[in-house]
């Protein structure tokens, strides 16, 4: 009931981020209408950071306690968090090409998630792998709490290394010189999408609790 | 600069099919998982 509740809302979140970032907010003075890339790929980056801090917390949980619950947490965050990863990166690339001129260059915040994609994929790998529940949860525990530590890496690598990538405009340190409509339109979309991710957790978590109930 | 329509499209539209995608995979597993129960409570 609580998932189907989250569902309509991430609709209708998601519609109206579609109308704020299509019809509300203003072409960009300077790259024209590609810049509305920026609506799905900063909120898809945020939202990837939301789901591997709840993979941490679940993995930690895990090993403290040894409840499946918190393994299941870890799970059901991990999955849609290698999907808004993956949606981060393949619309920065398409982003890339006509503002950069390149699909794809090997600088710092580009590579650091690219590898954070991968650490991810592994865990879900890993967890495929081990048969014995307990075995495998400790296991991917132990990668989903080692894999967090890439995430302020991606975050401050335009900051510690030179690179091509813009530096954070938000969840930076000075105030965010974005533009009000703009800026609205990214929060709309920011909301829509964690009101999705809030969706697919609690609908991942309900199928592994039938997986567990199943195989138990 | 030009708008480049193209890509903005593109990028959403992937977006959309990998979403879509993950959440139809779900709801598959989800109603297999009840047809799985529901046979073994009968």
């Amino acid at each position: 009931m609580a998932a189907r509740v989250l569902g309509w809302l991430a609709a209708l979140a998601l519609v109206a981020g579609l109308v704020a970032a299509f019809g509300y907010a203003p072409r960009e003075a300077v790259q024209g209408n590609v810049q509305r890339i920026m609506y799905l790929h900063v909120p898809a980056v945020l939202t990837a950071y939301l789901a591997f801090g709840l993979v941490f917390l679940g993995s930690l949980g895990y090993l403290l306690t040894r409840r499946p619950g918190w393994d299941r947490l870890a799970l059901a965050a991990a999955e849609p968090g290698v999907l808004f990863t993956g949606i981060t990166i393949a619309s920065g690339s398409i982003w890339g090409k006509p503002t950069w001129g390149t699909w794809w260059t090997w600088d710092a915040r580009l590579t650091s998630t690219a590898v954070l994609f991968l650490v991810y994929v592994g865990y879900l790998l890993l967890r495929g792998m081990v048969d014995e529940p307990d075995r495998r949860a400790r296991a991917a525990a132990v990668v989903g709490i080692l894999g967090a530590a890439n995430i302020p890496i991606v975050h401050f690598s335009v900051k510690w290394w030179r690179a091509l990538h813009q530096p954070a405009t938000i969840l930076g340190p000075e105030s965010s010189p974005i533009a009000t409509p703009i800026a609205l339109a990214l929060f709309t979309n920011w909301i829509a999408f964690t009101l999705l991710f809030a969706y697919l957790l609690a609908k991942r978590m309900q199928i592994a609790r039938l997986e567990d109930m199943h195989a138990g | 600069m030009p708008d480049n329509w193209s890509y903005v499209f593109s990028a959403y539209g992937l977006a959309a099919v990998v979403l879509l995608g993950y959440w139809r995979r779900l709801a598959g597993r989800a109603k297999s998982l009840a047809a799985r129960g529901a046979r073994r409570a009968a």
